[in-house]
Order: C-alpha cells, then structure tokens, then sequence
C-alpha cells in the first residue's frame, strides 16, 4: 500500500469524502451535499461504489473489505431504498469509523 | 433478390487526424501520420517509430454523451466512441429514427497483454512491490495478489475485457439490438462491417454500428510486434518507413485509431431519407489454415477471399476500379497479396490502380480493415485515388499501378477493400458507389 505520508484527521474527512465523491462521479464537489443521494441524484451504479471505496482505501492507507462497507450501508438502511439511503453523509460516516485508530 | 446494405455515415480517428475531413485531406495530400515514438519512453528499443493518434487535435471525450463511461474506456474504446459519434451524427440519425431493439452494433477490436499504459505500469509497481516485501525477485504470487490487490482500482480491470468498446457502443446509442465483438487482429475492422452487414441482410437488425478500434502502442504491443521481426526499423527517417510494394521495404508501422460507419438497410434508410454515400455491394471471409502469421506462399487463402466476395456481389474483375490493399508493407505479404490480386484479377490486375494507404496512416490493426472501407467511400465521394507514398524503386514483384506518391483524380465506381490477418484470417469488401 503506498504510503500516505500525512494521515487524514477528522477535520479533514468531509471534504475529502465530498471530493471522491465529485471525481468518482464526475460532478462538480458542489453538486455534493451532506443530504445528496449517490445513486437517486448523482447517478451512480455498482461499478462507482468500487471505485469510491478503493479511492477512500489509497487516501486513509488502509484496506477496506466490501463486505465491511455492505453491512454497514444494509444496518443504516434499514430497509430502505439504496437508491436514497446512500448519502454523502452515510459514506462520511463510514469514512469516519474507518480512520485509522478508531 | 437480396436487400441491400448501404453507408449512411463516416467517423474516423487516426494518425492523419481526428474526423474525416481530416483523413481525406491528408489522403489526397499523401500526408504521413508516422512519426517518432512518444506514447513512451523507447529509449533502446529497436522500433522507435509509430503511428499515433495526436490528442492534442481534439479532446476527443467532447464526442461522448455520457462523461463518466469514460472511466471505463481504454483508449481503444474511446476512439471508437468518438468514430461511432461522427458516423452517427453525419447520418443524421436522431434517437427517435429507429427502435432500439433494431439497432445493433458490430466492432473489431485488438489489443495483446494488459491494454493500457497505465495497466501496464501499475502491473509492474505490483511486481516490485511484491519483490520489496518479499526480498527475492522469485515471482511471489501471494505477494504479488496482496501487493496488487492494495494499488489496483477495481474498476480498472474492465478496460481490459474485449466486449467493452462494443458495451459503450450500446449504451451510448441505446442500441438494444445485437452487439458483436469481432477479435480477428488486422481483419477485424474488414469483418466487422461484413459481419455487419449480413446481421441487417438477415433481418436480425435495421442499422448497424460496425467498424474497429485498436491502440497498442504501448511496450507489450509494440516489442511484441518488433521481436516478431514485422516492423519497420527505419528509425531515423519515420516518415519514409511505411512503403508497401516498394523494393526496400522492411515490415510495417504499428498505428493506433477507429473507424466506423452506420450501416443500413437500404429501404430503412431512403424511407428515413438518410445521405447514403455507398453500398456494401459484396463480403467474404476465408481463413488461411496454414501458419500462425506466415501467409500461404500460393496466396490461395487471399486469393479465395477475393474471388468469393466478387462472386458475393455478382461483379466481375473488370468491374474494379481500385484496390485498397492490405499492403501491410511487409516483404512477405505485398508478395503474397500480389499474387492473390493476379490470380483473380487476371489481365485487369495490370491496370486496376492498387493502393496501400497503409503507407501514410501505417498499420491500424484491428481498425485498419474500417479505416479503409471508409476510405473507399471517401474515394468515390471526393473523387480520388489514394496513393502508396514512399515508392521510390519498384519491386520486380510487386509489379502493379499503386498509385504511387501522388493522389489521381479519378471516378470510382467498385472499390474492393483487402485485409489478410495474423492467424490466417482473410477478409475483403466490395463498396459500390449508389
């Protein structure tokens, strides 16, 4: 895993989640809002979670199983739609469990 | 009486430029699109010239409606997503001219080992890495899949998969009819458009989307290629390194580009009232059975191709007025396509002007055989003969009218397109003026 040489704080999370999101997505970052749903508003597929979650992987310098992230997203959803569960709140909040030293 | 397929609408991306103004104007100038390797860094390879596709000339992702398919095109793929663009678009096809489910798509693709540069590279920082960890140079493959594993995005691996410049195709057109990936190297492009036209004659579609991609000019591809001893190693004068049919020449130049052209029934497209350039007046496809890249010394396996896709369209050698050669530039096959032109041809193929526009784009590879069918088109509709450029001295063998240097005013009529590829497959249209 390359190295990142200065590690991720807190702080720092939400734009850098906000940011993957844009890239991945190839929207402008203010098209990214806290309550903006990945799938229902900004189009994304299957292909694009894999994308985000490597991406999120490269810049907290730590692997992250799928599984992890499938779990996650079925507890907070709690039965409802994907489609609208996935929030860019939702991937902040598992960005911020997946912190190195949380 | 059969239905007839016709060409409605031209795209190209290649070494002579982006767009089919572009290639035409470089055709009829005998322009050359083979210059100096930049695509890497080929500091002591024994092939340092190429044909590429110049991205400064145009940002070809303008072409491409849905943006974020892009990251998941190789360069192949987004070539061809650009020639599908420009066809479509000159056909003056709008969304709503055809049901979905009758539109289909039919594209020749290459490609050999890991698509990409970027692919390529991030193989190699795997392997290092794998080595670093390890302390060995032993090939560890546990190291290597976790190494891998850890710097590879996932959605990288897709670029790589053969059927995936046709999927974009699909999705970029909403063609919903039948999608077939052809991946018969420098015969794919020939095939693609043959193959295309029998899915409309067969009822199985109204409008195709058939041509061929490729982009290899990446190490694996062309130290690939230069070991096998097909390419050229005229390093220091580039331009002058593709010369089919010419005495000196020594193999031919790897290129990179897509061509592809909208096909359609023709009652589909005069009641629509779409341009119709041409038709795909005759097809065959034969195979060699012979050797993996050694073509028949007989030329039966060329000769065969030639002789069924004029039978196919009912004309007789006569009626051909030019030849767009295979013309790879190779010593062994401007020999072997010469004798083949000869044997069916007979006494016409003294006269008939054959070229290899090969000689200014070098070799397209899967594309090349669509590159050249729409060449054909272009040579009836702007008038001209393409020429083979670099013919300095006459090969003994080679003895036939390639046009050579200089572009001919000329009227075409029946234009007879040749691709002969590695692994013995051969290939040939016949393009009718309509």
């Amino acid at each position: 895993m390359p190295a990142d040489p200065s590690p991720v704080t807190r702080a720092q999370l939400p734009a850098l989640v906000r940011d993957i999101i844009a890239e991945v997505l190839m929207v402008a970052p203010e098209e990214v809002r806290a309550d903006t749903a990945l799938v229902r508003d900004l189009g994304a597929e299957s292909l694009d979670f894999l994308d985000l979650l490597f991406r999120l992987e490269e810049s907290l310098g730590r692997t992250i199983p799928p599984e992890r992230w499938n779990d996650y997203v079925q507890d907070r959803a709690r039965g409802e739609d994907l489609a609208t569960a996935i929030t860019t709140q939702l991937v902040l909040e598992f960005a911020e469990r997946e912190l190195p030293g949380q | 009486m059969r239905e007839r397929v016709v060409i409605t609408g031209l795209g190209a991306v290649t070494p002579l430029g982006v767009g089919i103004t572009a290639l035409s104007h470089g055709l009829r100038q005998g322009l050359s699109g083979v210059g100096p390797l930049t695509a890497f860094d080929c500091t002591g390879c024994d092939v340092r010239i190429a044909a590429q596709v110049d991205d400064a000339d145009a940002d070809l992702g303008t072409f491409i409606e849905q943006p974020k398919l892009t990251k998941h095109m190789s360069r192949a793929a987004l070539f061809g997503a650009a020639a599908a663009a420009m066809a479509r678009r000159a056909a003056c096809l709008g969304r709503a001219d055809v049901d979905p489910l009758r539109l289909g798509v039919s594209l020749g693709v290459g490609g050999m080992g890991p698509v990409d540069l970027d692919m390529l590279a991030g193989e190699a920082r795997a392997v290092l890495e794998a080595a670093r960890e390890s302390g060995s140079f032993d090939f560890d493959i546990p190291a290597f899949a976790k190494a891998y594993r850890a710097m590879t995005n996932p959605i990288s691996a897709l670029r790589g998969l053969p059927n995936l410049a046709a999927s974009h195709l699909s999705i970029l057109h909403d063609a919903r009819g039948p999608s077939n990936t052809l991946a018969t190297a420098c015969t794919a492009g020939t095939q693609a458009i043959g193959e295309g036209a029998r899915l409309i004659r067969s009822g199985a579609a109204d409008v195709v989307l058939a041509g061929g991609t490729d982009a290899m000019i990446n190490p694996v591809g062309v130290l690939g290629f230069s070991m096998l001893g097909t390419l050229s190693r005229r390093n220091d004068d580039p331009t002058a390194a593709a010369r089919p049919f010419e005495r000196d020449r020594d193999g031919f130049v790897i290129g990179e580009g897509a061509g592809v052209v909208l096909l359609e029934r023709e009652a589909f497209a005069r009641a629509r009232d779409a341009p119709i350039l041409a038709e795909v007046a005759g097809y065959a496809a034969t195979s060699d059975a012979y050797r993996i890249t050694d073509e028949r010394p007989d030329a039966l396996g060329a000769a065969s191709a030639i002789r069924l896709c004029l039978a196919d369209a009912g004309v007789d050698p006569e009626d051909v007025d030019y030849v767009n050669a295979h013309g790879t530039g190779t010593v062994m096959n401007d020999i072997t396509e010469t004798r083949a032109i000869k044997q069916t041809l007979g006494a016409h193929a003294s006269s008939v002007p054959v070229s290899s526009t090969k000689s200014m784009m070098g070799h397209v590879l899967a594309a090349a055989g669509a590159v050249e069918a729409i060449i054909c088109v272009l040579a009836m509709t702007d008038g001209f003969l393409p020429p083979t450029v670099n013919y300095n001295t006459p090969d003994p063998e080679c003895d036939l009218d390639c046009v050579p240097n200089t572009a001919r005013p000329a009227r075409v009529e029946l234009a007879l397109s040749n691709s002969f590829g590695f692994g013995g497959q051969n290939a040939c249209l016949l393009i009718r003026r309509l």
